[in-house]
C-alpha cells in the first residue's frame, strides 16, 4: 500500500474512529514493519469493535511479528471463540502448536483449515512440512520425544529468514565450540556446521584475551576476509555468533548480516521463538 | 635508518584515531618495525595481535577458507586491523571511529612490500 | 591442566601464566633445583629431570654471561621443530627463581615475554620475604627435591 494511501486511510479513521479503517490501516503498518504503531491501531480498533473476529485476527498477526507468541495464541482462541471455523485463526494456532512441538494438534488444526479453505497453497505445503517433521522425529525416535526433535529442526533454520537463499551461512556456537543454531550445508547436502564451530570458535578465546590485556573494552565484532569467504563473528549469549559469505558479498553487507542474526538469536534464546 | 616498512607505517599512523602500526613476526609475535603514539605497549600490541590474526588465518584454512586477508576487530574502546603475508602481519590499531574502509585499502596495498 | 605445587604462593601466578600464555608444560624451581610448582607433567621422575636440567643450564649460561659481559644471561629462548622452550630468571627479594616453560604454535615467544613480565610482577609481590624460608642447601638437596615432589604427585 503506497504512502498516500495509507495517509488517506488514517484520515478517514481521524475522522471517524468508530469506522473499520483500523483493519487495512493496521494491516499496512505491519507489512511495513511499523510493529508498534500498528498493534495500537488495532488494539484501538479491537477495543471498538470487540465482536469483530477480523480485528483479533489482526491483532494475532502483528503479536506473532512482534515475537509475542503467547499473546498471538489468546487472540486467535478469541477469533475461533467468536467465528468457529474461521480459518485463518485455525492456520495461525496450528502454526503456533507446530513450533510448540505439538504435532497432533497441529495437524488437527491445520488439516480444519485446508478444509475450509481448499485453495490454500500455503495451508497444504505447512501440512506437508508437518508430516515430514513427524517422520523425522519418528526415524530420531530419541527418548527425549518428539518435542525435542521439533526443535532441533527449528534451530537449524533460526537464520533461513535472514539468509534467504543465497549460499551464506550463520551458526550460534556455544563456548565449548558447539553449534547451538544454524547450519552450514555444503553443495551435496551435507551439514558440517559443527566442524566450522570447532574451527573457528577459538579466534574469540584469543579475541577475549587481547582485549582484556589492551584495555580496549568488550569486543563487539570480527570481521574478517579469506580467499574463499568472508567471516564475521560476534558475542551471542555465551557464545558467538559466526556468519560466512562469499567472498564477493561486500564487507559492509556481511557486518549487517551479522548484526541481524545477532538479533535474530537473541530473540530466539530469550523467548523460544 | 629506514627499512622497507618505515614509509607505509610512516602513513598509516597520520590517519585520525590511529594509535600505532607496526610490522610482526606472524610466529614469534614479536615487533619487526612499529610507529607508535606515546605510551602506547608495542611489545603487547604486536605479541596478542599477531597471535590473533594466526588464529585467525589458520582457522580459516582449517575450514577450507584459504588464506586469510585482512581482519578487523572492533572492541568498545578501539580497533585492531591486521593483514599478513610471508609470516610478516602488518598491524594498525585505533580508536573506535577510526574509517576502517581507507586504512584496510592502504594495509592490503602495503602487503607487496611483504613478499 | 594438572598444575600442583610445593608451595601456595605460587599457585596464584602460576596459573594465570600458563592460561594467559598458553603454556604446554613446565616447571619453576629453586636456582638449587628444589621443584616449587609444575604443569603438565604426568611423571615426577620427569620433573626431576626437567628441574635438575633447567638449574644446570641456569648456572652454565649464568656464567658464561658473567665471562662474556660482566652480568649473567637471564633468559634462553630455543625454537624446535614443534615446540620451544623459555627459561628464564624470576627476580624475588631474595633468591631469585627459574621459570622452564615449553610452549607449542599455540603460543609465541611474544606471548611468553609479555605474560611472563606480568608473571614476575605477582611473584615479586607474593614470594616470602628472604628470612622467612631456609634456603634449601646443597647437602639436602636431593631430600628437598623428593619431598617436593612427593607433595606434588600426592606421595607425602
Amino acid at each position: 500500500m503506497a504512502t498516500d494511501e495509507v495517509r488517506a486511510i488514517s484520515d478517514q479513521l481521524a475522522a471517524d474512529p468508530s469506522s473499520i479503517a483500523f483493519l487495512p490501516l493496521g494491516e499496512a503498518l505491519r507489512r511495513r514493519g511499523q510493529l508498534d504503531v500498528a498493534w495500537k491501531v488495532a488494539q484501538r480498533g479491537a477495543e471498538r469493535h470487540p465482536q469483530r473476529p477480523d480485528a483479533h485476527d489482526l491483532l494475532a498477526r502483528i503479536a506473532i511479528d512482534r515475537g509475542e507468541p503467547s499473546r498471538a495464541q489468546s487472540e486467535w482462541e478469541a477469533v475461533l471463540r467468536l467465528a468457529p471455523g474461521h480459518a485463518a485463526a485455525q492456520k495461525g494456532l496450528g502454526f503456533l502448536r507446530f513450533q510448540q512441538g505439538d504435532f497432533a494438534g497441529a495437524a488437527e488444526l491445520l488439516g480444519a483449515a485446508l478444509l475450509a479453505d481448499p485453495d490454500d497453497q500455503s495451508l497444504a505445503a505447512a501440512l506437508g512440512t508437518l508430516r515430514a517433521a513427524v517422520d523425522e522425529s519418528a526415524v530420531a525416535a530419541a527418548p527425549p520425544g518428539a518435542s525435542d526433535a521439533h526443535a532441533v529442526t527449528d534451530a537449524r533454520a533460526l537464520f533461513d529468514e535472514i539468509l534467504g537463499d543465497q549460499p551464506q551461512t550463520a551458526l550460534l556456537i556455544d563456548r565449548d565450540g558447539y553449534v547451538v543454531a544454524g547450519q552450514y550445508r555444503t553443495a551435496d547436502g551435507r551439514d558440517l556446521g559443527a566442524d566450522l564451530a570447532a574451527q573457528l570458535s577459538g579466534v574469540s578465546d584469543e579475541a577475549e584475551r587481547a582485549v582484556e590485556y589492551l584495555k580496549l573494552g568488550a569486543w563487539k565484532q570480527i570481521v574478517f576476509e579469506s580467499e574463499a569467504a568472508s567471516l564475521a563473528m560476534a558475542p551471542s549469549g555465551e557464545g558467538v555468533l559466526l556468519v560466512a559469505t562469499p567472498r564477493s558479498v561486500p564487507l559492509g553487507f556481511v557486518r549487517r548480516l551479522l548484526e541481524r542474526s545477532v538479533a535474530r538469536a537473541q530473540r530466539w534464546l530469550e523467548t523460544g521463538t | 635508518m629506514t627499512s622497507p616498512f618505515t614509509a607505509v607505517l610512516g602513513s598509516l599512523i597520520r590517519h585520525r584515531g590511529v594509535s600505532g602500526c607496526l610490522v610482526v613476526g606472524e610466529r614469534d609475535g614479536m615487533i619487526v618495525e612499529a610507529n607508535l603514539q606515546i605510551g602506547v605497549k608495542g611489545d603487547a600490541i604486536a605479541a596478542l595481535s599477531a597471535s590473533l590474526y594466526r588464529k585467525a588465518r589458520r582457522s580459516a584454512l582449517a575450514a577450507g577458507f584459504g588464506e586469510a586477508g585482512f581482519f578487523e576487530l572492533t572492541a568498545d574502546g578501539g580497533r585492531v586491523c591486521a593483514v599478513g603475508r610471508n609470516e610478516l602481519v602488518l598491524v594498525v590499531i585505533g580508536e573506535p571511529g577510526v574509517n576502517v574502509g581507507i586504512i584496510r585499502v592502504e594495509m592490503l596495498r602495503a602487503l607487496e612490500l611483504f613478499q | 591442566m594438572r598444575l600442583t605445587v610445593a608451595a601456595s604462593w605460587v599457585e596464584g601466578p602460576l596459573r594465570q601464566l600458563v592460561a594467559d600464555a598458553r603454556l604446554e608444560l613446565g616447571v619453576l624451581l629453586h636456582p638449587s633445583g628444589q621443584v616449587l610448582g609444575q604443569f603438565g607433567f604426568a611423571r615426577s621422575v620427569d620433573v626431576m629431570t626437567a628441574c635438575a636440567l633447567a638449574a644446570a643450564t641456569h648456572a652454565s649460561s649464568a656464567e658464561l654471561g658473567r665471562m662474556l659481559e660482566g652480568q649473567p644471561f637471564t633468559g634462553v629462548h630455543y625454537v624446535g621443530a614443534t615446540r620451544q622452550f623459555w627459561r628464564a630468571t624470576v627476580p624475588t627479594t631474595s633468591t631469585p627463581l627459574i621459570l622452564f616453560a615449553v610452549f607449542d604454535e599455540e603460543s609465541s615467544l611474544g606471548l611468553v615475554q609479555l605474560f611472563f613480565r606480568q608473571f614476575c610482577e605477582a611473584v615479586a609481590a607474593l614470594a616470602p620475604a628472604a628470612d622467612a624460608e631456609p634456603a634449601a642447601l646443597a647437602e639436602n638437596f636431593e631430600s628437598e627435591l623428593n619431598r617436593n615432589l612427593a607433595v606434588m604427585f600426592g606421595r607425602a
